[in-house]
């Protein structure tokens, strides 16, 4: 105990990342019925919390090698299973950034939610996520990571069905717990195999064990493959995509929360947490590298025909998840993690500024935004933009920076395909996300008139947005814009200050890129593609959304059957329930319900039978006299005396 | 005549008028004084072993006072499941309590 207040660090990891689980506990015991209270509580421990982080971060950059604080939880034999935390400069800037978006968007959630019924509720499982996910962050070992790991999920699960009584809603936390729990199976297997094979779930003793030698490449493609599988699930990625666009069930801020930091970050966070150990397969990497690809341009053509505001940045937030598994798969580590990180922050700017729109218009059609004035908030709008610009790549917005440094990481690689999906999906990327731009800032047939009446009618119900409860909501998101204006610029010191601590990441980084000295184009041509291919997406939504007298429908309405496609989801979903319905309910299931009928039921009928006719049979000898009976008694002890003395 | 010989034969005797009357006797309070009568042939003989044995140990003198114990309260839950039979059937004869009677 003594040690937790010799060393500040310990003491700021410990604080910051159980006091948000501390105000949980609180505020489901003590005050569910002072909503008022419940949010006080909550957005005090989490603004500690991003606190505690910014220290960490600093006091990380300062040390010249990671801080481990461990105790043994349960030994047997040779082997051992620790707890505790592993702080390395990716698990500081990740904790910050989690402690940091999950801050911002419990301020947000003062506005957003106020007068839900559930508002204490809400704070609750907002404290149970960024609990769970900043003690993911930290875990020094694989298994500790796994057990927050499904905490996470057990706490998206809740925000996710948060408004219950919604049937959809209830569905889709359902989905996505079930679906990543698919993935999850095969995460725990590989710590099984982990445990077996290797006997040590330390992710620093993980980290180094390709340079020892002590393990094969076989045993370390497997692993591998097994752990990928989680962040699959988590991440969304192919093929376990579709529940992160049904996850917009929640309220927005979950969404914000869930798509940035929490959650589907979770799963590249993995990835990148035992990248050296990841690299040292290159089997592994290559599917790895194939899985992200196909999930991006999947996720990116699913954007292009959905006019639901938030699933246009979900399936975008799939598409750079994709992105950021296709950077790692290809050795860019710090480009994956770049990308995390900018990500993080202009995709919560965008949902949060869409949150802003859905609160003041209550519908997430964007068209019907657009028409009833959606471009006079200026705040969420010139955010908006300014996200869309981010995420677009377009410089000076951090996603400019970040989207480079993928490129450039899969520039690297030998086979060319890979840079020039990365590039079409920025064009995708690019052009999806300005055609939402377009249709909020240049509605079809104008703004109608109807609703400017409207506001002028309600007076008094417009001030009320513009009161605290508005600024709760766009000082966030004004933070947020700046963030993501200011970011990449911080590229070079961010790179330092990640690679400063990884002896082995800086190896498997440089053994699988192959050199990274030559790459299939130049590097200045490299940045000019990249640009390029963002303002060519851009251009395009300009002259089918944007233009006077555009026709707002896209290309590829004419191709119906192709937007019918990408508009159901590839049939993924289709193809999962027809899945089901043949190979689990009709195959699998259906054999368990018979075995259940026939052989469990059927065995207990038959006992009942036999015992019935069985004293239906024998009746006869029950003559209901109670002196017989006793001579039978007297007759067999006479007997069994004789027997004896005899 | 005072032998152990003569009270195990006075208690044999007893226990088998005992036996037969409780076999025999269809009135269920005739077969409650058979079984007081077993008893009674039982604690004989404890008190007969007792007196001839081992005299100094009174062990076979306390048993003969608990088996009384015994037999007041095997009585009384006689008299009390014949009384609640007698509500029920208007009868303490036992042919007509066969109810069990498959």
């Amino acid at each position: 105990m003594d040690a937790i207040f010799k060393d500040p660090v310990l003491l700021a990891t410990v604080v910051g990342t159980s006091l948000p689980f501390l105000s949980m506990a609180v505020i489901l015991i003590f005050t569910r019925h002072n909503p008022m209270l419940s949010s006080r509580i909550s957005v005090t421990s989490i603004v500690v919390a991003a606190v505690c982080a910014l220290l960490n971060l600093a006091k990380v950059a300062g040390a010249s090698h990671p801080f481990r604080f461990e105790t043994a939880w349960m030994s047997s034999g040779n082997f051992h299973l620790t707890f505790g935390y592993y702080l390395d400069p990716l698990s500081a800037l990740m904790l910050t950034i989690v402690a940091v978006i999950a801050c911002l968007v419990q301020i947000y959630s003062l506005g957003y939610m106020s007068g839900d019924p559930g508002y204490s509720r809400y704070y609750a499982f907002q404290s149970l996520f960024a609990w769970a996910m900043m003690n993911m962050v930290i875990a020094s070992t694989l298994l500790q990571l796994f057990i927050f790991w499904e905490l996470v999920g057990l706490a998206s699960y809740m925000l996710i069905g948060f408004y219950y009584e919604k049937f959809s809603a209830s569905q889709a936390g359902k989905k996505a717990f079930v679906m990543t729990r698919v993935g999850d199976v095969g995460f725990f297997l590989g710590i099984i195999i982990l445990t077996l094979g290797f006997g040590n779930l330390g992710i620093p003793d993980l980290n180094n064990a390709p340079g020892t030698g002590t393990i094969t490449t076989g045993f370390i493609t497997m692993a591998a493959l097994l752990v990928f599988c989680g962040v699959v699930g988590k991440s969304a990625q192919f093929p376990l995509i579709t529940w992160l666009p049904d996850a917009m069930e929640g309220p927005t801020p979950v969404s914000a929360l869930l798509h940035s930091a929490t959650m589907v970050a979770a799963g590249v966070y993995v990835f990148s947490r035992i990248f050296p150990f990841f690299a040292a397969s290159p089997n592994a990497m290559l599917i790895a590298l194939a899985i992200g690809t196909v999930t991006m341009l999947l996720a990116s053509t699913m954007a292009m025909t959905t006019y639901d505001l938030k699933q246009v940045w979900a399936y975008s937030t799939v598409s750079q998840l994709g992105m950021m598994v296709m950077s790692l798969a290809a050795g860019g580590y710090f480009a994956g993690v770049f990308h995390l990180t900018t990500h993080a922050g202009f995709k919560a700017l965008l949902f949060l500024c869409s949150g802003i729109f859905i609160h003041e218009y209550h519908t997430n059609d964007m068209r019907v935004i657009g028409k009833q004035g959606g471009r006079k908030q200026l705040v969420p709008m010139i955010c908006i933009t300014v996200g869309a610009l981010a995420l677009s790549g377009v410089p000076p917005f951090s996603g400019f920076f970040s989207k480079e440094a993928i490129l450039g990481a899969l520039n690297a690689q030998a086979n060319p395909i890979w840079l020039f999906a990365g590039l079409f999906g920025a064009f995708l990327t690019a052009y999806y996300s300005f055609r939402l731009i377009f249709h909020l800032l240049f509605p079809k047939g104008g703004i109608e008139e109807k609703h400017a009446v409207h506001e002028m009618d309600s007076h008094g119900h417009k001030e009320e947005h513009h009161g605290g409860l508005f600024w709760a909501m766009a000082v966030p998101v004004m933070i947020l814009a700046c963030v993501t204006v200011v970011l990449g610029f911080a590229e070079h010191s961010l790179q330092g200050y990640i690679m400063a601590g990884g002896g082995a990441v800086k190896h498997a980084s440089t053994a699988a890129t192959g050199g990274a000295a030559h790459g299939v184009v130049g590097h200045e041509l490299l940045v000019i593609l990249g640009i390029s291919a963002g303002l060519v997406g851009i251009i395009l939504a300009w002259f089918e959304y944007g233009r006077k007298g555009a026709s707002r429908n896209g290309f590829l309405s004419y191709f119906p059957p192709v937007w019918k496609l990408f508009d159901a989801r590839w049939y993924m979903d289709a193809f999962f329930r027809w899945f089901l319905d043949t190979a689990i309910y009709s195959g699998l299931t259906s054999i368990f319900t018979r075995n259940d009928r026939r052989i469990i039921d059927g065995g207990i009928d038959g006992i009942c039978f036999f015992t019935e006719t069985g004293g239906r049979l024998f009746s006869f000898m029950q003559s209901g006299m109670l002196q017989y009976n006793l001579l039978i008694m007297v007759l067999v002890a006479g007997l069994a005396m004789l027997f004896f003395i005899v | 005549m005072n032998s152990l010989n003569t009270y195990l034969i006075i208690s044999a005797f007893l226990f088998s008028i005992g036996l037969v009357g409780v076999l025999q006797r269809r009135n269920l309070i005739g077969m409650l004084i058979s079984v007081e009568l077993m008893l009674n042939g039982a604690n004989l003989n404890f008190m007969a072993f007792n007196r001839f044995l081992t005299p100094e140990p009174v062990v076979g003198q306390i048993i003969a006072l608990a088996i009384m114990g015994l037999a007041a309260a095997e009585a009384a839950i006689g008299l009390s499941i014949i009384l609640a039979l007698y509500r029920k059937m208007h009868s303490i004869n036992i042919e007509q309590a066969q109810r069990l009677k498959g």
